[in-house]
């Protein structure tokens, strides 16, 4: 049993608690562990880097520091807390200043970062730790011609952090064919769903979630697959305001990357979240 | 301190981490406003206020909604071909706006900071409905109501708590957050 | 031994006299042993100065000249003519560099004076040891080679065969040509190419003074300046040279084709057996083993049976051929690559079927090309009736390529004309960010395109997709690009889009450098000798580099540049022998023995190891004089000429002159 330490983030705990739940359920499935790191706290999303850089760098600090005592890798579903922590975690590295303020901080909570571990988001741990051709042959279910838009979104690609191609990446895609669906071809898999914009410039962000829609429905999607819960949110919970705005009839349900996982390895909906969404997601019911 | 330094030099010095090239180095390509998917919601384009930091516009800059509606999607980072960290540049200039409490009347965002910092501070986890009042009365009372509505549905699939996490060590946490920056009073 | 040594302090104007006390210093000089004048003057290099030092070595004796100015690469050449015009051997001279190393170095004028009395004093010590070197004679051997058959190594063949001097031309390719002879017009006064390229490679054909070895590259140099001895492997083209009249039957009666993805970029055809382009030359054809029938299957033999000469003029047995050379320079011209324009997958090409290269396009336009001339999309049929041209792919780019690759912005421009041209009705943009159109009759280029109606949206492209957000772009390509004019992103629907991408340097230029025994740039161009007044020679003495393989740069600048390299060459032949710098290690042979440490150390292979005699020896002519064999030998017994331990430990004692008590010579040899 592969163990990481696992950091579910705020979103996690209420608003997206299907993505928790349907994290552990496959992960589980698939032999891996996802210890939650104890009490950890909240990244700080965006919102501590409008604020103060240092003070943000070391909110993440503190749960990379509780990661560290365990000596497991660190995973974070979510794409905000995953370039955060990924960030925080390689400037520590590379800058002895920083890490000095930051370890003088951290001090206050008799914690101490050194920077050993590495920072994955939890689609990596699928792909990279499990390897598809495992995730092929357990998958007992598989979602035969169900059309699914892999949706990337921003922060999981960008910023760049090696040569990896931060234009065309295909590993989700790649994913999405191991557990037997089928990928939807469109231009906007890369684009911003609008964050956290949803709440401070409203407007923005609703344009931008319709033109992901719009084109995932243009070409025929039956579901889109996230891999962040704001993500899944602005696109799901907020897509009848949407419908409102522009007019338009959007009924496409949104689903994390590992409900639809679960489903294809055979575990039970209502154990991976399924039937708390706000857009139907009946379609799904044929695979039960 | 700072008072011979010009407002490009002081956004300049803001980036603490210097991840990226100086924002000198622009060439005002207009890259970031070709990808920008924010860009009709600005009233100036990423690249504009580039030049406009450059020229030491620093009234224009400030009450500029721009970088308010930047949502760090780092599209302009990975294309811009000066290398310049654009996305940090929009977090500099929010904290500088803060920091001096100068930014355009009415923008959502800088209430919206100010209220998840202090959540933060009282619980250590994010809690929505807190941050809800910074934003809903903004809306017109159409999307208010849309937004009460949505929020009931999310309450009845489970998906809403009405009761805020803590952290236990919540005391130690704002400990280490004061040696940070002296947070002003208790949250 | 007491020798009289004129030391000179310049003033170089205010430049050092502003810190330094040069009279001082000139008195104090004075006073030292050995020295017979010691004179300031404000500005050394003058003639006036000159005939300072000429007039006291006559009149005064001199043995020894110092002039403490600035730096040797300035002025030591200055001097030592002035030396020896006087008289006097120009290797008793030493200058002791009072600018760079110190005037210009500091504001405190006392440390300054100091320092240069340090630095004169220790060329005086020094230069009391030189010995009187004499340059050392190269014959330099009449025939060049040019590596690369384009237009730079075309014209510098040319230049060289019409003085009367013989050049081999190698070119890898099977026809000389380059890619010149892939445009169709060119800019500005869009001439057609291949009419005033053919011209030129009949001459190289014809030529009695240019041996062609082309489908031919080179495999290794040895040797030096006046004597690079070069092996060629000549590849078997299975045709025989001899024999062959060119009539093409050959051609026309292969059954197979293959796309050509050298010649028509992809957009094309050729058969097995071909000729990479009908004004090919030489006119001799080539089989393509990878894709012929016989070579695989043993089948076909079609060009065989139909070859109407007597003997046949297929030979499926023939072989490579090594052909080995002597030369006296070489020149190398191997030309440029295109950036691979899929390493921006946002531009769409690959994934999105009306994106096209540029050279795609050049072939597109020509009319003997895929389409015969007509401007069409991928389907080969539809003319677009909107083009979009996408300038800085991948070049003034941090992720790809820093440097402008000059070019790109003339040949946009190009293709915006040759659509308006073909298309009347069409729709063209060009999206730039700067225009760089600097070349005679360049911008009154720019000119008329605006006047063609063309639509300049000034504006790094973000992205091209097909993704449609209204109506009007749905079935198009959207250019997405921030027009800064304007200050408006704009979503700009378009039937086709053609990318100018970066000029690269070729993939091997770093294997092909070190062949050479040159360098690379950072960027894989190769590097010239000096960036402004030496753009053609390289820092190996004897080889010269010219057109794209050195930087990005166009028709007439690479025919510049092939013609000086040619003229360098010429003046250099035409002397017969040429005087190379003393400046050189050599083996006390006597005393050598035989570790052989210094023969892996030397980085120009300039020693050699006499198995018989069980000693090493320094090939002079090949010697840059660097010093680390010097350096490296166990016993001490390389000499560096101009550099010996005397001379060397001289001067060290001499800028210590105020601290030490009394000489701590080291006993040395």
């Amino acid at each position: 049993m592969k163990q990481f330490a696992y950091y579910p983030g705020c979103s996690l705990e209420s608003l997206s608690v299907s993505y928790d739940q349907s994290a552990l359920e496959s992960a589980k499935a698939l032999d891996i562990e996802l210890k939650e790191i104890i009490d950890w706290n909240c990244c700080g999303a965006t919102s501590y880097f409008h604020a103060d850089e240092l003070l943000a760098y070391t909110l993440v600090a503190r749960n990379l520091a509780i990661a560290e005592m365990d000596g497991l890798d660190f995973v974070a579903p979510c794409s905000g807390c995953y370039k955060n922590a990924y960030f925080t975690n390689q400037y520590l590295k590379e800058d002895p200043d920083l890490a000095d303020h930051i370890n003088y901080a951290l001090e206050a909570d008799n914690l101490h970062l050194e920077g050993k571990l590495s920072v994955k988001h939890l689609i990596e741990v699928f792909i990279d730790d499990v390897g598809l051709e495992s995730i092929k042959e357990k998958v007992n279910h598989p979602l035969k011609d169900l059309r699914v838009a892999a949706y990337y979104g921003c922060q999981l690609v960008r910023p760049r952090k090696d040569g990896e191609n931060v234009e065309d990446p295909q590993f989700f895609e790649d994913l999405i064919s191991a557990i037997g669906a089928e990928n939807v071809n469109y231009g906007n898999k890369m684009r911003c769903c609008g964050g956290s914009l949803i709440m401070t410039n409203r407007a923005a962000a609703l344009d931008m979630v319709y033109q992901l829609l719009l084109d995932a429905d243009k070409n025929q999607t039956d579901v889109i697959a996230t891999i962040c819960p704001l993500c899944n949110v602005n696109l799901e919970a907020y897509q009848s305001q949407v419908n409102q705005e522009y007019k338009s009839k959007f009924k496409i349900p949104v689903m994390y990357f590992t409900q639809l996982l679960g489903l294809a390895l055979g575990i039970e909906p209502d154990r991976l979240g399924i039937g708390k969404e706000l857009v139907s997601a009946r379609i799904l019911k044929q695979f039960e | 301190m700072e008072a011979t330094l010009t407002f490009s030099k002081e956004i300049a010095n803001l980036l603490y981490a210097e991840h990226g090239n100086p924002i000198r180095d622009c060439i005002q390509c207009g890259t970031c406003s070709g990808s920008c998917p924010a860009v009709e919601y600005m009233d100036h384009s990423p690249r504009q206020l580039i030049a406009m930091i450059g020229a030491d516009m620093k009234e224009e800059v400030m009450e500029s909604n721009t970088y308010w509606s930047c949502a760090s999607c780092y599209q302009c980072n990975v294309r811009c071909p000066a290398g310049i960290d654009i996305a940090g540049m929009m977090y500099g200039l929010k904290r500088y706006s803060m920091w001096r409490e100068r930014y355009k009347e009415g923008l959502v965002g800088p209430q919206f900071n100010e209220s998840f910092m202090k959540m933060i501070m009282r619980t250590g986890r994010s809690f929505e409905p807190v941050l809800a009042p910074t934003y809903v009365f903004k809306l017109g009372a159409k999307d208010m109501f849309d937004e009460a509505m949505m929020a009931t549905s999310l309450f009845f699939k489970g998906r809403m708590s009405l009761i805020p996490k803590r952290i236990k060590r919540i005391e130690d946490f704002r400990k280490m957050v004061k040696r940070i920056i002296p947070f002003g009073g208790d949250a | 031994m007491t020798e009289k040594v004129g030391v000179y302090i310049c003033h170089c104007g205010t430049n050092i006299a502003k810190t330094v006390d040069v009279v001082d210093v000139a008195t104090w000089a004075g006073e030292q042993p050995n020295v017979e004048i010691a004179r300031e003057y404000k500005f050394m290099c003058s003639s006036l100065g000159q005939d300072l030092i000429e007039e006291d070595i006559k009149e005064k004796g001199l043995t020894r000249v110092v002039v403490a100015s600035c730096s040797p690469h300035m002025h030591e050449k200055t001097f030592r003519t002035a030396c020896e015009r006087g008289g006097l051997n120009p290797f008793f001279f030493e200058m002791a560099n009072i600018r760079e190393h110190d005037s210009w170095t500091t504001d405190d004028k006392e440390a300054a004076t100091q320092k240069a009395k340090a630095l004169t004093f220790a060329a005086v010590e020094r230069v009391i040891h030189h010995q009187p070197l004499e340059p050392i004679p190269v014959d330099i051997n009449s025939n060049t080679l040019v590596v690369g058959g384009g237009i730079a190594g075309i014209s510098a063949a040319l230049e060289l065969a019409d003085a009367g001097y013989h050049v081999y031309l190698v070119e890898r390719e099977p026809s000389i040509g380059g890619h010149m002879a892939q445009l169709d017009k060119t800019f500005p006064t869009l001439d057609c190419s291949a009419c005033i390229l053919t011209p030129k490679m009949v001459d190289v054909g014809q030529h009695p003074n240019i041996t062609l070895l082309t489908y031919s590259e080179v495999e290794a140099v040895e040797g030096y300046l006046g004597t690079y001895t070069v092996t060629v492997r000549k590849k078997a083209r299975y045709v025989d040279e001899e024999h062959c009249t060119g009539c093409g039957i050959c051609i026309e009666k292969c059954p197979f084709k293959v796309i050509d993805n050298v010649f028509e970029a992809g957009l094309g055809e050729r058969k097995v057996i071909y000729r990479p382009f009908p004004q090919s030359v030489p006119k001799y054809p080539v089989i393509d083993t990878e894709n012929c029938v016989y070579f695989q299957r043993g089948k076909c033999k079609a060009c065989q049976l139909f070859c109407p000469t007597e003997p046949n003029s297929i030979d499926f047995e023939q072989e490579d051929q090594i052909i080995q050379m002597e030369v006296g320079n070489i020149i190398l011209a191997t030309g440029y690559d295109l950036f691979d324009v899929g390493k921006i997958p946002q531009y769409g090409y690959g994934k999105l079927a009306n994106v096209f290269t540029s050279l795609e396009f050049e072939r597109m336009v020509n009319a003997s090309g895929p389409t015969d001339g007509k401007i069409v999309m991928r389907d080969m049929e539809t003319p677009p009736k909107s083009v979009a041209i996408v300038h800085c792919v991948g070049s003034r780019d941090e992720n790809y390529h820093k440097y402008c690759s000059k070019v790109c912005c003339m040949y946009s421009l190009k293709f915006a004309h040759l659509v308006h041209e073909r298309i009347p009705e069409a729709e063209v943009y060009n999206c730039y960010i700067d225009m760089r159109t600097p070349g005679k009759g360049y911008e009154e280029f720019y000119d008329r395109l605006l006047e063609e109606g063309t639509h300049f949206i000034r504006g790094k492209v973000a992205e091209i997709t097909d993704v449609a957000r209204i109506p009007q772009e749905e079935g198009k390509l959207v250019v997405q690009v921030a027009d800064t004019l304007i200050g408006k992103q704009r979503r700009i629907p378009v039937d086709m889009v053609i990318l100018s991408p970066a000029m690269e340097a070729k993939p091997d230029s770093r294997e092909v450098s070190q062949l050479f025994k040159m360098g690379c740039d950072f960027d894989g161009f190769f590097v010239e000798r000096h960036p402004k007044l030496d753009p053609v020679a390289t820092m190996t003495e004897g080889i010269y580099v010219v057109g794209a393989c050195q930087g990005p740069k166009d028709v007439p600048e690479s025919v510049a540049q092939g013609a000086a390299a040619a003229a360098r060459v010429a003046s250099l032949i035409s002397r017969g022998t040429v005087m190379m710098e003393p400046v050189r290690a050599s083996i006390n042979q006597e005393e050598c023995s035989g570790c052989r440490i210094c023969n892996n150390m030397c980085p120009y292979n300039a020693i050699i190891f006499h198995e018989d005699r069980q000693v090493s020896e320094v090939i002079t002519a090949l010697c840059q004089g660097c010093g680390t064999c010097v350096a490296a030998c166990p016993s001490g017994i390389i000499t560096g000429a101009h550099f010996t331990n005397d001379q060397l430990f001289s001067q060290i004692e001499g800028i210590l002159w105020d601290v030490r008590t009394e000489s701590e010579l080291v006993p040395g040899d």
